[in-house]
């Protein structure tokens, strides 16, 4: 029971509630969005029929009206439609480039106009704080390091993680949660651009990519500084699922033909310092904090690299000791959330062994046989821990 | 040190005002806009004029939506000296002279890893291998044939008006008219069938 003066005391305690969205906010929204809808479909009817300048003018008008409608809804307190002005600004701006490359017939270089929208989207949300903004940067920029790997085998892009650090930066400064999810959603098209580049090995690459998602995350997440460790505990829960989803897709094309299997020593150096990288971060925290959860996530960073190393080529026979090595390194990513008391983790890590199981089963190369003796194998050795597990760890009262 | 800077900026941009800061986004794409422009106006403007000689392609990248695309005499093009030489990447930029025959159309002489000193009425386009840069034993040395983009092998028309485009081009009856900078960098100025104008780019 909570007293009405203890009610009184943690009312006063607490900071009230930010304003937030509220329904009129939304319903203005729609109505703004579908008047703009209703301009573009007018101005796309006509828009063959108007000159070049005519149409140029439109997009300009366009950009200056949504920065300007941005800033009075800025200065009238009303942060998320101000906000919302700028993504369309700079969204008006990515048509304007399309526009000014129609114009003077530059269709061969489509990434280019893709790195100018980056940078004039990213401009506008350091300058007005606008996440809408960032994420059309974001996307702009993840095409534009696509295209680049594609088109001129760049690989690995570099180039991208600059701006990828000054957008960590901007999430860092705004101390926004959505910005700090937008930035950890940006890495992932990278490492699958890269990871798909001719010449690698796709799932180890995307290995090591999870793995430093995962340990810069803990690392960022165990920092003192408040707004670091806000954006390091988001960035951890994409690297925990993304190396679920990788240990899934490495069990799932284990014996594949479409795999090179040139094995994980052929592998780029860098990108194996990225996962051995990944790992240190995590083992460093556990140093640090003296917490058993990062050190399970180490084991399991590690374990999924191992897995990588120890794959063998289809011809080769069932690669058993990578599919225990998943295995384990799922069960250490649901133990480890639960020792940190990190709810998403554990989700990525039931999810990372319900998908290698289902890859073991789904696989149609091997003895199926063989398959279910292993995965019968495996639940006996883990029932036998568990019976280890209950007899050595305390009992806590239920 | 990041720490500072972040929280230092913060501070800065939550001084300024929303009608400043808001202003100065829209100026730095308008501006970002406006260069783009002025990069092409320099070049339609101060390019030296060459005409050259387009023919089929592909058939599979034929007029797509409303814009035609083209190949050119000098789009693919034996590497002579740069023959086994290193590309350092797999798309390696490079310099190709080009200089006028006898009826006046402009046709590669030679192609060049570095830009390199050339005489009027000679120039010298720049252009990206996309073919031809994969060669030697580790993969990355020239081939005898070179298949080189400038930037000029898209043309954005009127809707509707690209398939007569397309067969003139067909026919070899198209050329196009580009406008050259001694940097190399170059843009479609013109296009003429049988020698006629029928596409003249405004500045803007």
């Amino acid at each position: 029971m909570i007293t009405p003066a203890a009610l009184a005391t943690i009312r006063v305690a607490l900071p009230p509630l930010g304003p937030g969205i509220k329904i009129p906010v939304v319903v203005a929204i729609v109505g703004g969005l579908l008047i703009a809808a209703a301009f573009l479909a007018f101005v796309a009817a006509h828009w063959t029929e108007l000159a070049r300048l005519a149409r140029l003018a439109i997009l300009l008008a366009g950009i200056v009206g949504a920065h300007g409608l941005g800033a009075w809804f800025g200065r009238a307190g009303r942060p998320v439609l101000a906000d919302l002005c700028t993504a369309v600004g700079s969204i008006i701006f990515g048509a304007g480039i399309a526009l000014v490359g129609q114009m003077y017939h530059l269709g061969g270089d489509f990434a280019g106009g893709m790195l100018l929208w980056t940078m004039g989207a990213l401009a506008a949300a350091a300058l007005t704080g606008s996440r809408g903004a960032l994420a059309v940067a974001l996307v702009a920029a993840s095409i534009w390091s696509s295209m680049r790997v594609v088109e001129i085998r760049d690989v690995p892009h570099f180039s991208f993680v600059a701006i990828w650090l000054i957008a960590t930066g901007l999430a860092l400064a705004w101390n926004s949660r959505v910005a700090a999810h937008l930035v950890a959603l940006a890495a992932l098209p990278w490492w699958i651009a890269t990871a798909l580049a001719v010449g690698l090995e796709p799932p180890f690459v995307l290995d090591d990519g999870a793995a430093l998602l995962f340990g810069a995350g803990l690392a960022l997440a165990a920092a003192p500084w408040q707004r670091a460790s806000s954006a390091g505990a988001v960035l951890s829960i994409y690297g925990a699922f993304s190396l679920a989803g990788v240990a899934t897709l490495e069990v799932a094309t284990a014996n594949d033909l479409f795999r090179i299997h040139t094995g994980a020593v052929s592998q780029p150096l860098w990108a194996i310092s990225c996962g051995v990288a990944g790992a240190i971060f995590a083992f460093a925290v556990a140093a640090t904090t003296r917490r058993a959860g990062a050190a399970f996530a180490g084991i399991a960073i590690g374990l999924v690299l191992l897995a990588a190393a120890v794959s063998t080529p289809p011809q080769a026979g069932e690669p058993w000791l990578a599919y225990a090595f998943e295995l384990c390194a799922m069960l250490c990513l649901v133990v480890s959330g639960m020792l940190d008391s990190a709810r998403p983790r554990i989700v990525a890590g039931w999810l990372g062994i319900a998908g290698v199981i289902a890859a073991i089963t789904w696989a149609v190369k091997g003895s199926l046989l063989h398959r279910s003796m292993f995965l019968a194998v495996a639940g006996a050795v883990a029932i036998a821990l568990s019976l280890v597990l209950n007899r050595l760890l305390p009992r806590t009262r239920e | 040190m990041i720490k500072t800077s972040t929280t230092s900026l913060a501070e800065l941009l939550a001084h300024i005002p929303k009608i400043v800061l808001f202003g100065v986004a829209a100026l730095v794409q308008v501006a970002l806009l406006t260069l783009m422009i002025i990069d092409r106006i320099q070049v339609l403007r101060d390019g030296t004029e060459v005409t050259l000689q387009t023919r089929p392609v592909d058939p599979r990248d034929l007029l797509r939506g409303d814009y035609v695309v083209l190949g050119y005499d000098i789009s693919r093009l034996p590497a002579g000296s740069l023959l086994n030489q290193p590309t350092g990447t797999r798309n390696p930029m490079v310099f190709v002279k080009l200089a006028p025959n006898r009826d006046g159309l402009y046709e590669a002489v030679s192609v060049h890893a570095d830009a390199v000193a050339v005489a009027s009425p000679d120039v010298l386009i720049r252009g990206r291998v996309v073919s031809g840069a994969t060669c030697g034993s580790r993969g990355r040395a020239f081939c005898d044939q070179l298949q080189v983009r400038y930037n000029l092998e898209s043309y954005f028309v009127p809707e509707g008006e690209g398939r007569k485009l397309e067969q003139a081009r067909n026919q070899r009856k198209l050329t196009v008219v580009a406008a050259i900078l001694p940097s190399g960098r170059a843009a479609i100025k013109r296009l003429l069938v049988d020698g006629e104008p029928i596409y003249e780019e405004p500045w803007f």
